[in-house]
C-alpha cells in the first residue's frame, strides 16, 4: 500500500533529522563542559567526564522526542479516523460497527490513492479528502513537534552544563530508569494478556452465558451453540495420549542416560533427543497429517477397525513425540539432583542398580518428575499447529481415540482465521477459550514450578 | 635436626607393617592390596586381617587412605569408574573380587555405615525394612516387623521411635538418623560392619551413644571403624591400625598402640606432631 | 553359610533378570526416541529433495512480431501483455501436428506451465531484439508433467519388441498381428507384464477397462490393447498411427495405475515420452523455488516471499528483544533490590516462558491490531508479538550469563572507583556478552519456527509479491508451510517438504552457531 511506503520514508527522514539534532547537542554540551574546565587538562575540576555532559544533553533532547514519536505512531491514525468519522453525515455515523469499519476502510483506501474505488458516494469522497488533509497536517505537526521538543530539551540541558552538574549521576539514573522499564515490560505483557483476553471474553459472555459455555455439551458455532465440554474433553484426550507416549519413553530415557550410560554415549544421545524439541510444530503437524494419520487409518482398515483419518490417536502420538524431550530433560535434572549419598546407602546394602533406581532414586525424585510431567502436560494442552493440521474440526464428545475430536486451540484458530466480523460471538469465543487456556496452563505451570522448587530445596 | 627432616627420613622407613597385622582364623583377610585412582596410587601393598567379633579401628592423618581401604572390603569402590583394586581380599577364605563373587551378595554380608547419616526419604519402618525386603529375608509381614523391631532395638533406637515408625526417617535428629542407618545395616544380618567415621558428624552425646552401641554390636558382628578421633579408637576398639600416606605402618592391640607404639611415625601421630 | 547368605543367593537370579530387563527398557526408550528423529528426517527429506529439481521442456519459440508488437512501437506495456502463451501453443502444435480436437489440444497445451508466458515476456522486455527471432528455449513444464516425470503418477514398464508388426483396421478397432518373431516377442512380453493369466492358449483374453493401461507404441502412434489371443492383439487408437513413419521399433508399455485414477492420461504420457525420446525433456535445478513467491500453480511457487517475510520479522524481533531482554536482565540481576516487586517480576517472567504461543497471538490481535490499528499481516506486528514471546528466553539466558561472571571482577572495578553502572557496562557486560548472544540466537531460532501467533495476526493471506518493507503484507516460512500443507497436489507436497528442509536447515545452522559460540567463549573461571 502506498501509505505504508510513504510512512517509512517519512519516518526515515524524521529519524535522520532527529539524529542530527542529537549529535549537535552532544558535541555542544561536551564542548561547553570542556570550556568550563579550561581545556582538557582541567577535566578534574568537572564532576563527570565531558562525554557524560554530552550524554546528558542527548538524553534530555531524545527522550521527549521519542515519546512523542511513539505517541504519534500509535495514536495518529485512530485520532484522525475518529475526527473524520465525527464529521460524517448522521446516517453513516449510526451504522453498525462492522459496516462503519468498512466505510472507514474505503475512506482510507481512497485517501491513499487507490483508484479502484471510483464509484463511491460524494460523502465518502469528501471524507477521503478530509482524511487526506488531516493526515497531512498530522504528519507536518509530527515533524515540527518532535524536532521542537528535541531542540528545547537539548537547549535546556545545555544551559545547565557546569562543573558542578553531576552529569554522570543524572545520566546513570536515566539509564537505570530505562532498564527498569525493560524489566517491567514483562509485567505489562502479562497484564496485557490478561486484560485483553478478559475484556473480549466478557464481551463474549454478554452473548452466551458463562455456565452454558463452561458446562454445555453441544458445540456448533454456526448454530450459536457454544457448550465447550466436547472441546475440553477433546483437548484432554489428545493430551493424555501424548503423555502416555512421552512419559514412559522420556522417563526411561532419562533413567538410562543418568544412571547407566557412559559419558561418551550421553554426550551424543542427549543432544540428539533434544532435537525433537527444536523442530517447529508446523513440521510435526505436516508429518502427522500426511504420514501418521493415513498410516493409522490404513492400519485400522487392514485390521477391520474404523480409524478416522483425523483421529485423536494420530495427533496424540505425534504430540507425544514432540514432548519426549520435555519429560526426559527435566527428569534427567531431578534424577541427577538426588544426592550420591542415597545411592551409596542403597548399594552398600547390596541392592542392584535397578532396585536402587526403582526403590530409592525415583521415589526420592518423584516430586520433580511429577513437576516435569505437569509442565509437559501444559505444553500439550497449549499446542496448536499439530492439532490444527491433524485433528478434526467438529466437536465430538467421546472417549474413543480412533474418532476425530477437536481441541481448544483448534477452535481458537478457526474462530479467528475465518471471515467473520470481529464482534460476533463466533469470533469472540476465541478469547473466551483463550482465557480458559491461559488460566489452566498458568495453574499447571505455577503448580509444577512450585513442586520442582520445593523438591530442590529438599536436597540443597 | 629439625622436625621436618626427621619426618622425611622416617618416610623411607616404612618397610613392612610393624606389629600384628595378621591373625589366625581371620574373618576377612587382605594381602598385597594396591588401589589406584587412574594413574595415582592411593594404597600401597597393605596386608591386614580382621578378626571375627572384634572391633578394629583404622586411624591416620587425613587423606592417608583409610576410607579408601575400607571401601575395598565391600567393593564400594566399584561404583567409582577410575578406581582399580589389586591384591587378594578374602571373606571367610573366599576371594571377594573373584568373578564368581556377586557384589550384591557381598554387600549383604558386609554392611557399611557412612560418615554423614543418609537415611532414605522414607518412613523409619521402610528404611529399616529396605534391606530385608530387597533380599527376601522375610516371608511375610510379621517376620518383617520382627526384623525391624529387633534391628531398631539392637541399634538402641527403638524406644525413641516405637510410636512413630511411620514418620519420615529424615525428620530425626542427627544422632538418631545415624542409629537408624545402623539399624538399617544390621537388619540384613551382615557378618561384618564397616563404619566410615560414623560419629564425626554428631554431637558429643550422640557420639557417646554410638560408641556404646558399637561395643554392644561386637557380640554379633565384626566391625572395622575408620575414625579421626584417637580417643574414640581407644574407647571402642580392640586392635588399631595406623595408616600413613596409603601405607599400613603399624597394627597392634589398642592399648599398646596408644601407650607404647613401636614405630616412630605412629608415635608422632599419636602425640600430635601431625594429624 | 549364614541365613542371610542363603536367602540372598536364592533371590539373586531373579533380581539380576529384573536388572537386565530394566536396563534394556531404558536403552529401548532411547532407541525409540532416536528412531522418531530418524523417521521424521528421512520422511521429510525423501519427500522434499525431488522438489529441488524441476522438469523443463525444450521448444522452439518464434517471437512473432505480429503477435507481440503489432504497432512496432516497442512499448513496454504492450510487450508485457502480449499473448506469449499463444507462441508456446503454436510451438506445441508444430511438435504434434496430428493432435486435433478442442479437448486434445487443451491437454497438449497443458504440457507447459502457464508461467512460461511470464518467462517469455521477461525475456522480450529484457531484450526486445528477440522479436522476430526463433530460439530453442527450455520452458517450465506443468506440475502434473513434472510429477509424472518424477515417477509419482504411475509405475511404468517398457519392453521393446522385435520384428515388424502388421496393422489392420477393423472398423475403428485395430488388429495387430505378425510373423513368428513378432508374435513370440509380443506374447512373451505380455506374459511378463500383464497379471492376467492365459487360461487357455486358444482363448481371447479381455483386458479390463478399469485396469492398468497396456499399450503399444508403434508407427509413431499409440494403441491401447483391449484384448489379445494367440493370433494377435486387438486395440483402440489413442494417438493416430503414421504407417509411413520411419521409426522401425515398437514397444509394449504398461502403466500400472488405471487411467481413471490418475490426472495424467495415456495420451499425455505418450507425448511426454515422445519428447523425452527426442531429448527435449530435462530436469533442471529448481531456481523458481527460491526466486518466486507463492502461487496457485505449484510449478510457479516458491519460498522467496516467505523467506523475505521471515527475515524482516526476525529483524524486528531481534532489534526489539535483544536490547529489552538484556536491559531487563541487567536490571534484575545487578540493580534490583530484593523485594516483593522484583520477585513478582521474576515469577512473571518464568510463567511467560511457559504460556502457550497462541495466547500471545490473541494478545497481538487484541492490542496491536484492534486497539492500535497496526496493519495486519505485517512483519512489524509479527515482530512485536514474537518479541514478547522471546523476551523471557533472552532474559533468563542473559541472567544466567551475568550470574556466571565472578563477582570479583565487579568488585575490582568498584575498588578503583567505578560506579555500579560503569562496573556493569565496562566490565561485567562484555564478559557476559557471549552467553547472552547464545541465548539470543536460540531465542531467534525458536521465533523463526513459530506459526500459531502469526496466524492470529493475519499472516494467513495468499501473498504473491515479495515484501520489501516492514509494513508490507507478508507471510513467514512456517505459515507458508502450513498453507501449502493443505494443497493436495503432489507437487505441493514436495514443495512443502522442501520448504521444511530449508527451515530446518536454518534452525540447525543457528543452533550450531550458538553451540559453537558457547564452546568458543567458554571460560573456566
Amino acid at each position: 500500500m502506498h501509505y505504508q511506503g510513504a510512512l517509512v520514508t517519512q519516518s526515515g527522514t524524521l529519524i535522520i533529522l532527529l539524529l542530527g539534532v542529537l549529535a549537535v547537542f552532544f558535541y555542544a554540551a561536551k564542548q561547553r563542559a570542556l570550556n568550563a574546565a579550561g581545556g582538557a587538562s582541567g577535566i578534574r575540576t568537572l564532576h563527570s567526564l565531558p562525554r557524560y555532559y554530552g550524554a546528558y544533553a542527548v538524553l534530555w533532547a531524545a527522550i521527549p522526542a521519542l515519546v512523542a514519536l511513539l505517541a504519534w505512531g500509535f495514536f495518529q491514525d485512530p485520532i484522525v479516523t475518529k475526527l473524520v468519522v465525527s464529521h460524517l453525515p448522521p446516517q453513516q455515523k449510526s451504522l453498525s460497527e462492522a459496516e462503519l469499519s468498512l466505510v472507514i476502510n474505503d475512506i482510507r483506501n481512497l485517501a491513499a490513492g487507490d483508484r479502484s474505488l471510483d464509484a463511491v458516494s460524494s460523502q465518502i469522497a469528501l471524507a477521503a479528502e478530509h482524511y487526506k488533509n488531516l493526515h497531512a497536517t498530522a504528519v507536518a505537526a509530527k515533524f515540527v513537534v518532535i524536532l521542537a521538543l528535541a531542540v528545547v530539551g537539548g537547549l535546556f540541558a545545555w544551559s545547565r552544563v557546569s562543573p558542578r552538574l553531576q552529569a554522570r549521576n543524572r545520566v546513570e539514573n536515566i539509564i537505570r530508569g530505562v532498564l527498569i522499564l525493560c524489566s517491567v515490560i514483562a509485567i505489562f505483557t502479562t497484564i496485557g494478556i490478561v486484560l485483553s483476553v478478559l475484556f473480549e471474553s466478557i464481551r463474549f459472555f454478554e452473548y452466551i452465558p458463562f455456565t452454558e459455555f463452561l458446562f454445555g455439551t453441544h458445540w456448533n458455532p454456526s448454530t450459536n451453540s457454544f457448550g465447550a465440554i466436547p472441546i475440553f474433553t477433546g483437548t484432554l484426550m489428545i493430551s493424555v495420549i501424548a503423555l502416555l507416549i512421552a512419559v514412559p519413553v522420556g522417563l526411561m530415557s532419562a533413567v538410562y542416560l543418568s544412571e547407566y550410560a557412559s559419558n561418551h554415549f550421553r554426550a551424543w544421545a542427549k543432544p540428539l533427543l533434544e532435537i525433537l524439541a527444536g523442530i517447529p510444530t508446523v513440521v510435526y503437524g505436516f508429518f502427522a497429517a500426511l504420514t501418521v494419520a493415513p498410516f493409522f487409518a490404513n492400519l485400522g482398515h487392514s485390521l477391520g477397525w474404523d480409524i478416522s483419518p483425523e483421529s485423536a490417536l494420530a495427533a496424540g502420538v505425534v504430540m507425544g513425540i514432540m514432548i519426549i524431550p520435555f519429560v526426559s530433560s527435566l527428569s534427567d535434572d531431578v534424577i541427577n539432583a538426588v544426592p550420591q549419598a542415597m545411592r551409596d546407602a542403597s548399594y552398600g546394602m547390596g541392592a542392584t542398580k535397578s532396585e536402587t533406581i526403582m526403590k530409592v532414586i525415583l521415589p526420592a525424585a518423584l516430586p520433580g518428575i511429577v513437576g516435569s510431567v505437569l509442565l509437559a502436560a501444559s505444553r500439550a494442552i497449549g499446542e496448536t499447529m499439530i492439532v490444527v493440521m491433524a485433528a478434526g474440526l467438529a466437536a465430538n464428545l467421546t472417549a474413543n481415540p480412533f474418532e476425530a475430536v477437536t481441541t481448544v486451540t483448534v477452535q481458537i484458530v478457526t474462530a479467528l482465521v475465518g471471515d467473520q466480523e470481529f464482534d460476533s460471538p463466533k469470533t469472540l469465543v476465541a478469547f473466551a477459550l483463550g482465557l480458559v487456556l491461559f488460566a489452566v496452563t498458568l495453574v499447571l505451570n505455577i503448580f509444577a514450578l512450585h513442586v520442582v522448587r520445593k523438591y530442590r530445596e529438599q536436597y540443597d | 635436626m629439625n622436625q621436618a627432616v626427621e619426618f622425611e627420613e622416617m618416610e623411607h622407613e616404612i618397610v613392612g607393617t610393624v606389629g600384628t597385622p595378621l591373625v589366625d582364623n581371620p574373618k576377612m583377610s587382605t594381602r598385597n592390596v594396591d588401589v589406584f585412582y587412574g594413574d595415582k596410587q592411593a594404597i600401597f601393598d597393605v596386608n591386614l586381617d580382621l578378626s571375627a567379633n572384634e572391633v578394629i579401628a583404622l586411624i591416620g592423618p587425613s587423606g592417608c587412605g583409610k576410607s579408601t581401604y575400607l571401601r575395598c572390603l565391600n567393593r564400594m569402590n566399584d561404583t567409582i569408574d577410575i578406581c582399580r583394586v589389586t591384591g587378594q581380599l578374602l571373606l571367610d577364605e573366599e576371594d571377594i573380587y573373584d568373578k564368581s563373587m556377586d557384589p550384591v551378595l557381598l554387600r549383604a554380608r558386609v554392611g557399611m555405615v557412612f560418615q554423614k547419616p543418609n537415611p532414605f526419604p522414607k518412613s523409619i519402618y521402610d528404611n529399616v525394612a529396605y534391606g530385608p525386603k530387597l533380599h527376601g529375608l522375610a516371608s511375610n509381614r510379621a517376620e518383617l516387623d520382627e526384623i525391624v523391631v529387633t534391628s531398631l532395638q539392637k541399634a538402641g533406637l527403638f524406644n525413641e521411635v516405637k510410636d512413630r515408625l511411620d514418620a519420615l526417617g529424615t525428620g530425626l535428629s542427627g544422632g538418631q538418623q545415624q542409629r537408624l542407618c545402623i539399624a538399617r545395616t544390621i537388619a540384613v544380618s551382615p557378618e561384618v560392619i564397616l563404619m566410615d567415621e560414623p560419629a564425626s558428624a554428631l554431637d558429643p552425646i550422640a557420639t557417646a551413644v554410638i560408641e556404646e552401641l558399637i561395643d554392644e554390636l561386637r557380640e554379633n558382628f565384626t566391625i572395622a571403624i575408620v575414625t579421626h578421633s584417637m580417643q574414640q579408637a581407644a574407647r571402642v576398639s580392640q586392635r588399631t591400625a595406623y595408616f600413613h600416606l596409603g601405607k599400613l605402618v603399624e597394627v597392634g592391640e589398642t592399648n599398646q598402640i596408644f601407650t607404647n607404639p613401636s614405630h616412630q611415625l605412629t608415635e608422632n601421630y599419636i602425640t600430635g606432631r601431625f594429624g | 553359610m549364614s541365613e542371610t547368605t542363603q536367602a540372598v543367593k536364592k533371590s539373586l537370579s531373579r533380581r539380576y533378570r529384573k536388572e537386565k530387563i530394566f536396563r534394556a527398557t531404558g536403552m529401548a526408550a532411547i532407541l525409540v526416541g532416536l528412531s522418531f528423529v530418524v523417521i521424521l528426517f528421512v520422511n521429510i527429506i525423501s519427500k522434499g529433495y525431488p522438489a529441488f529439481e524441476q522438469t523443463y521442456i525444450k521448444l522452439p519459440i518464434h517471437f512473432d512480431e505480429q503477435t507481440i508488437d503489432p504497432q512496432g512501437e516497442r512499448d513496454p506495456e504492450v510487450l508485457r501483455r502480449a499473448d506469449y502463451m499463444g507462441l508456446v501453443k503454436e510451438s506445441l502444435r508444430e511438435a504434434f501436428p496430428d493432435v486435433k480436437g478442442r479437448s486434445d489440444k487443451r491437454d497438449l497445451y497443458n504440457l507447459v506451465s502457464k508461467g512460461a508466458g511470464y518467462d517469455l515476456a521477461d525475456r522480450v522486455l529484457a531484450d526486445p531484439a528477440l522479436i522476430g527471432q526463433t530460439q530453442e528455449l527450455w520452458l517450465l513444464a506443468d506440475d502434473e508433467i513434472d510429477t509424472f516425470v518424477k515417477g509419482h503418477v504411475t509405475h511404468s514398464e517398457t519392453i521393446p519388441l522385435a520384428g515388424n508388426p502388421v496393422v489392420t483396421d477393423n472398423d475403428g478397432q485395430l488388429r495387430i498381428t505378425g510373423d513368428a518373431v513378432v508374435m513370440d516377442s509380443l506374447q512373451n512380453s505380455l506374459r511378463d507384464l500383464v497379471p492376467v493369466e492365459m487360461a487357455d492358449e486358444e482363448e481371447t483374453v479381455m483386458l479390463p477397462d478399469d485396469g492398468p493401461s497396456v499399450l503399444l507404441e508403434l508407427q509413431g502412434g499409440l494403441v491401447r490393447i483391449t484384448a489379445y489371443d494367440p493370433e494377435g492383439v486387438t486395440g483402440k487408437v489413442v494417438s493416430p498411427l503414421k504407417p509411413d513413419a520411419t521409426d522401425a521399433g515398437w514397444n509394449l508399455v504398461l502403466h500400472e495405475t488405471p487411467e481413471a485414477e490418475r490426472r495424467v492420461k495415456d495420451k499425455t504420457i505418450f507425448w511426454v515420452r515422445t519428447l523425452e525420446s527426442r531429448g527435449l525433456v530435462e530436469k533442471h535445478f529448481n531456481t523458481v523455488f527460491f526466486t518466486s513467491g507463492d502461487s496457485r500453480e505449484p510449478e510457479q511457487s516458491g519460498i522467496a516471499g516467505a523467506l523475505a517475510g521471515s527475515m524482516l520479522t526476525l529483524i524486528v524481533t531481534l532489534l526489539l528483544s535483544f536490547p529489552i531482554g538484556v536491559g531487563a536482565a541487567i536490571y534484575l540481576e545487578e540493580f534490583a533490590p530484593r523485594n516483593r516487586w522484583t520477585d513478582l517480576i521474576e515469577v512473571n517472567i518464568n510463567n511467560l516462558a511457559a504460556v502457550p504461543s497462541i495466547v500471545f497471538g490473541l494478545l497481538g490481535l487484541a492490542v496491536f491490531i484492534s486497539f492500535f490499528g497496526l496493519p495486519r499481516s505485517a512483519p512489524l506486528v509479527g515482530g512485536l508479538v514474537l518479541t514478547l514471546m522471546t523476551l523471557p528466553t533472552i532474559i533468563i539466558a542473559s541472567r544466567a550469563a551475568l550470574k556466571s561472571v565472578p563477582p570479583s571482577i565487579k568488585e575490582a572495578a568498584l575498588g578503583v572507583g567505578a560506579s555500579k553502572m560503569q562496573a556493569m557496562f565496562h566490565h561485567v557486560l562484555p564478559l557476559a556478552l557471549p552467553g547472552m548472544l547464545t541465548g539470543t540466537i536460540i531465542g531467534m531460532a525458536q521465533a523463526l519456527g513459530e506459526t500459531a501467533p502469526l496466524l492470529m495476526i493475519g499472516m494467513v493471506a495468499f501473498i504473491v509479491d515479495i515484501p520489501q518493507g516492514f509494513t508490507d503484507n507478508a507471510t513467514v516460512l512456517p505459515v507458508q508451510i502450513f498453507l501449502w500443507a493443505d494443497s493436495p497436489e503432489r507437487a505441493f507436497v514436495e514443495r512443502t517438504s522442501a520448504a521444511i528442509m530449508v527451515l530446518l536447515g536454518f534452525l540447525i545452522g543457528m543452533n550450531a552457531l550458538a553451540v559453537f559460540l558457547r564452546k568458543k567463549f567458554e571460560r573456566k573461571w
